[in-house]
């Protein structure tokens, strides 16, 4: 079945992203995990942020080595901002396709900093030190283990992500910066930029400026 | 109770109304008022950061855009329940296709469905107004297939450096196709900027380089050429009894308040879409018009019409880079334009950009889990290659129970019973449905062949939930008994009553309809703002 939301959200990842923190725009971005941004009433309380060692952890664990660790860092401060930044239950976009109005789902983080513990835990459990004491091939192992069931064709929407390290790796990799790794060209998808340079052949990675 | 009165009462604000009010003020020194149930939603300034938060989270960009007991059930597919300031075209995508000449006259070309009661020719002008007024970018096509009076107002949107390589595939697989015309600006044109590439027409354009009605509303306002009169719920019109003539409107406030409204005026215009529209007619009933105004015929609400399309991904062997502009294509009206055949099948054409099949993913090849650099690197091996994505819609011929009633179950906080939307198609439309759908497939398998390349996956319309680009429920005619409206769009039987854009049309083509909509809404403005009327 085709629906013009599912287009876009299989056209892709790549209109729906998070790009917060990654790129540069040629509108005046803002921070859009401000809270409260948009107006919309968040009233209640909420935790944020996560056992930071931990989700560092897991982040060099499933990220690219070749990111370098200053970039690490950097995909996992922007992934704890945009989970910080975001707002339960706010008005899902409507239009075509459905006419009922749609919220966005509960907010995921509880879970995920649950995780983050669980998997501390497990690796206690198995004998060993913390989870990020613990060597990379190791900590790999383990988390292979505990996202056994996860599907494997697609990652998911980041807020769908139903682990932590799925969700991490979700966030990171709809952002323009990992796209343009992938393809090995300057495209920076979603990126608001001059319409002109649209018709030559993107540049490749580390050659000049973003088509 | 509040009360309100113009020379011209104009019910609904979006994209044709905005564009009716705008030719209605330049053609008359007739006071206009507009009444919309909702209000302004976000305010441009604003549309950078709701941007980003859609793109961040999936939020509506479009804060306050309804009224959470103001809605339509049923087939609603093709339905938006917006109302506000703008109407749905806030977040419409800007694609801005004309139908083709035979849209107007099937019955006679074809021997089905209905011919319009004006040619292409005729609304040719109209399309040009509502292209120059909304700053339409498109380049021409082939003319046998692409005819127009006038060039576009804007330079085509580019065909970028992905689209040239589909372009060239096309040409191989006998397809002409060219840069979809679009409602963005091509260039920086009336007070608003250039494309930026954004790839967020639908649902937001931060940059109002897409045109949208609040900036029509905008600049109407500031020039005191209408009174727009926001969040007035518009629940009845009254008739009066021996001449038909609309004598005034009633309503309510929908803020916390209530309070009851009384909108007096010469001439109302109902451009409130294809739901709104005939569901005020139909709720407008008393002792002399029973079953609701405008509705001898017992045609208010019937033949809503619209389109269903066939989709395909492929993958193809040459090179692109989804995201250099996902949400620009090519366009075709190859195959809208065809001879009398023994079968009957019209479509468009797109072809897009993909990602499809190009994305990272949590297993490799052998199924077990890969992290890191090994997830990296398998997806460097998928990103490469091209996939494109192919549409076509076909043209769904309604029948006449093909219908809006009113909801025994539902109503708004006033007690008025909601609108229920059923779609049904025409015999001839059902009968074709399978043939024509598999002769879709067919042309996308034709067409991966021609490039070398191969079928991903294919997928039909949502069924039965609805259709795209939907009209219809005030269908215009020259014959009363069979029609609502006139060729203008005005009520046979109400002098003073007229319905514009999409309600009154008979069918909706096989392309994006929102151009059409405003080109007959204007249409029905010229013939308000004629001396004669």
């Amino acid at each position: 079945m085709t629906t013009r939301r599912g287009f876009l959200k299989a056209a892709g990842t790549l209109t729906a992203a998070a790009t917060v923190g990654t790129a540069t725009s040629a509108c005046a971005v803002k921070d859009p995990t401000a809270s409260n941004a948009t107006g919309q009433d968040n009233s209640a309380e909420r935790m944020r942020g996560f056992d930071r060692i931990l989700l560092d952890a897991v982040a060099t664990a499933v990220l690219p080595a070749s990111l370098g660790a200053s970039a690490i860092l950097a995909v996992t401060d922007a992934f704890v901002a945009w989970a910080d930044g975001y707002e339960p239950v706010a008005e899902e976009m409507h239009g075509y396709g459905y006419a009922d109005i749609r919220y966005l789902p509960a907010d995921p983080s509880p879970a995920w900093r649950a995780q983050l513990t669980a998997l501390d835990l497990l690796a206690r459990k198995h004998g060993m030190d913390g989870f990020s004491m613990l060597s990379l091939a190791k900590q790999q192992e383990l988390l292979g283990v505990v996202l056994r069931d996860q599907r494997g064709d697609r990652l998911p929407a980041p807020l769908g992500a139903s682990h932590i390290a799925v969700a991490l790796l979700a966030h990171w990799s709809s952002g323009p910066d990992a796209w343009d790794t992938a393809l090995g060209a300057r495209v920076a998808p979603g990126v608001c930029r001059t319409l002109g340079d649209a018709t030559r052949k993107p540049l490749s990675v580390g050659t000049g400026p973003r088509a | 109770m509040i009360t309100h009165s113009a020379d011209i009462v104009i019910v609904g604000s979006g994209i044709t109304a905005a564009l009716m009010a705008a030719s209605l003020a330049e053609k008359t020194t007739k006071s206009i008022l507009v009444v919309e149930a909702g209000k302004p939603t976000t305010p441009f300034a604003d549309r950078v950061l709701a941007r980003e938060r859609w793109r961040a989270y999936g939020e509506s960009p479009w804060k306050q855009d309804h009224l959470d007991d103001q809605n339509a059930t049923g087939n609603t597919w093709g339905f938006s329940p917006s109302m506000n300031v703008g109407g749905l075209a806030m977040h419409w995508g800007g694609v801005s296709p004309r139908y083709s000449p035979e849209d107007f006259t099937l019955r006679s070309l074809y021997g089905i469905g209905t011919d319009w009661p004006f040619s292409y020719d005729d609304l040719d002008p109209f399309y040009q107004e509502a292209e120059e007024r909304m700053g339409v970018a498109g380049e021409q096509g082939p003319v046998a297939l692409d005819p127009r009076g006038k060039p576009y107002p804007l330079p085509p949107l580019p065909i970028n450096y992905n689209l040239a390589q589909l372009q060239q595939w096309a040409t191989k697989a006998g397809i002409a196709t060219w840069s979809t015309p679009s409602a963005k600006n091509s260039v920086q044109h009336d007070g608003r900027a250039q494309c930026q590439r954004c790839d967020t027409c639908y649902p937001i354009c931060p940059t109002g380089a897409k045109y949208s009605p609040d900036f029509t509303w905008g600049a109407l306002v500031a020039s005191k050429r209408i009174t727009l009169v926001t969040e007035t719920l518009v629940r009845k019109l009254e008739a009066d009894p021996k001449t038909g003539r609309i004598t005034h409107a009633t309503g309510n406030r929908t803020t916390a308040s209530g309070e009851e409204v009384t909108i007096e005026g010469s001439t109302f215009v109902l451009a409130a879409g294809f739901v709104w529209s005939p569901h005020l007619l139909l709720l407008s009933t008393s002792s002399a018009f029973p079953n609701g105004l405008a509705n001898r015929s017992g045609l208010v609400g019937k033949y809503l019409a619209g389109h269903r399309n066939v989709n395909a991904y492929l993958r193809l062997p040459m090179e692109l880079f989804p995201g250099i502009n996902v949400q620009h294509s090519l366009v075709s009206k190859q195959f809208m334009r065809v001879p009398r055949s023994s079968r009957y099948l019209r479509h468009d054409l797109r072809i897009w950009e993909s990602s499809v099949g190009r994305e990272p993913r949590l297993r490799g090849d052998d199924g077990s889990i890969q992290f890191g650099d090994a997830l990296m690197k398998d997806w460097q091996q998928r990103a490469k290659g091209a996939t494109a994505r192919v549409r076509g819609y076909y043209d769904v011929l309604p029948d006449k129970e093909s219908a809006l009633s009113l909801s025994a179950e539902k109503t708004n906080r006033f007690g008025d019973p909601m609108p229920n939307v059923s779609f049904k198609d025409a015999l001839e439309s059902a009968t074709l449905k399978n043939w024509q759908e598999e002769q879709l497939r067919d042309l996308f398998r034709t067409m991966a062949k021609a490039g070398g390349g191969e079928i991903l996956r294919m997928e039909n319309s949502v069924n039965d939930l609805g259709q795209e680009h939907p009209t219809g429920g005030c269908r215009m005619g020259t014959d009363p008994t069979q029609s609502v409206v006139d060729a203008h769009g005005r009520a046979h039987d109400h002098e003073n009553l007229w319905v514009a854009g999409a309600p009154t049309q008979p069918t909706a083509s096989c392309c994006n309809g929102t151009l059409t909509f405003v080109a007959v809404g204007l249409h029905t403005a010229a013939a308000i703002a004629s001396p004669a009327v």
